[in-house]
């Protein structure tokens, strides 16, 4: 006679998952779920609209960032500006007047990386030019700058 | 616990040669800067180098506009002179990853390769940096060109 409880046999029948089990399987599930939503970032593209660029023949007008500049994207990100760089006009897209500096290195990335040029509509920053895409990606807010002109 | 510590040893030395191997073994930069060739007026130059040896076993093709120019080879640099013009520079992993950049006639980019953890394996990245910081990173680098 067996005792009451317990049951017919303990070699075949499928154990009940231990309670440590269960918190384990749910680490293992949190933890694939970061791992994929890490990978996500791979998919992640700025956002940009064509932008036909109307090159500048004459002398560039020149001009030198005041302080730095933090300008956000509403997809990935764009390099800080920094104070004391030195920016000359190439064009004008319609979004703006389009600048360049050769004192620092200003790129978009997201899931890639594309050399940009800066975007100004009187002071404010409104995007960036994207110079092998030849389009335009959109600051997100604006960003007002301080600049001190440097020739006409 | 004395077996396990012996058996280390041969399999950290096996380990660190692995390491080793994987990593570029050419002249630094800085002995043959003076021998590279003088860039002519009318190309630019790209240098793309890899300046760390994380994930030394992932070593993807480098390609600009779509020929393989070189691999990402740990501790390695190579360079390429192109005429003026725009350039993509892309490394595939399980992701593919591209820098776009603008090159004019005379210029020296550099492109420096990262590693960020991936899914399956690392992601091997280009990244552009300005002619100051490239050209110190790029010194202890080994040459992997041909």
């Amino acid at each position: 006679m067996r005792p009451a409880g317990r049951p017919s046999s303990t070699r075949y029948d499928w154990p009940e998952p231990a309670s440590s089990n269960r918190w384990t399987l749910r680490y293992l599930a949190l933890g694939i779920a970061l791992v994929l939503g890490a990978c996500a970032f791979d998919v992640i593209q700025v956002r940009q609209v064509p932008a036909p660029l109307e090159a500048i023949s004459s002398p560039a007008p020149e001009w030198t960032l005041s302080q730095d500049a933090n300008v956000r994207l509403r997809e990935g990100f764009a390099a800080l500006l920094k104070a004391g760089t030195t920016w000359r006009a190439i064009g004008h897209i319609p979004q703006g007047d389009v600048f360049r500096t050769s004192d620092q290195i200003v790129t978009v990335e997201a899931s890639n990386v594309y050399e940009a040029a800066l975007v100004l509509n009187a002071d404010v920053v409104v995007g960036f030019y994207l110079m092998v895409e030849h389009t335009f990606t959109a600051a997100d807010p604006p960003v007002q700058i301080k600049r001190a002109i440097r020739s006409p | 616990m004395a077996l396990l510590r012996m058996m280390g040893r041969p399999v950290i030395a096996g380990l660190l040669a692995l390491l080793l191997a994987a990593c570029a073994s050419g002249p630094q930069f800085s002995q043959m800067q003076g021998s590279l060739p003088a860039l002519s007026a009318d190309n630019g130059r790209i240098f793309v180098y890899r300046s760390t040896v994380l994930g030394a076993a992932i070593q993807p093709s480098v390609k600009i506009n779509g020929d393989v120019v070189g691999s990402a080879v740990p501790r390695g640099f190579f360079y390429v002179d192109r005429p003026p013009g725009d350039y993509e520079i892309t490394t595939i992993t399980e992701v593919t990853r591209t820098l776009s950049l603008h090159l004019e006639a005379g210029q020296t980019r550099y492109v420096r390769l990262g590693i960020s953890i991936g899914f399956f394996v690392g992601h091997v990245y280009p990244e552009l940096l300005d002619g100051a910081a490239g050209a110190a990173e790029i010194q202890e680098l080994h040459y992997i060109g041909k």
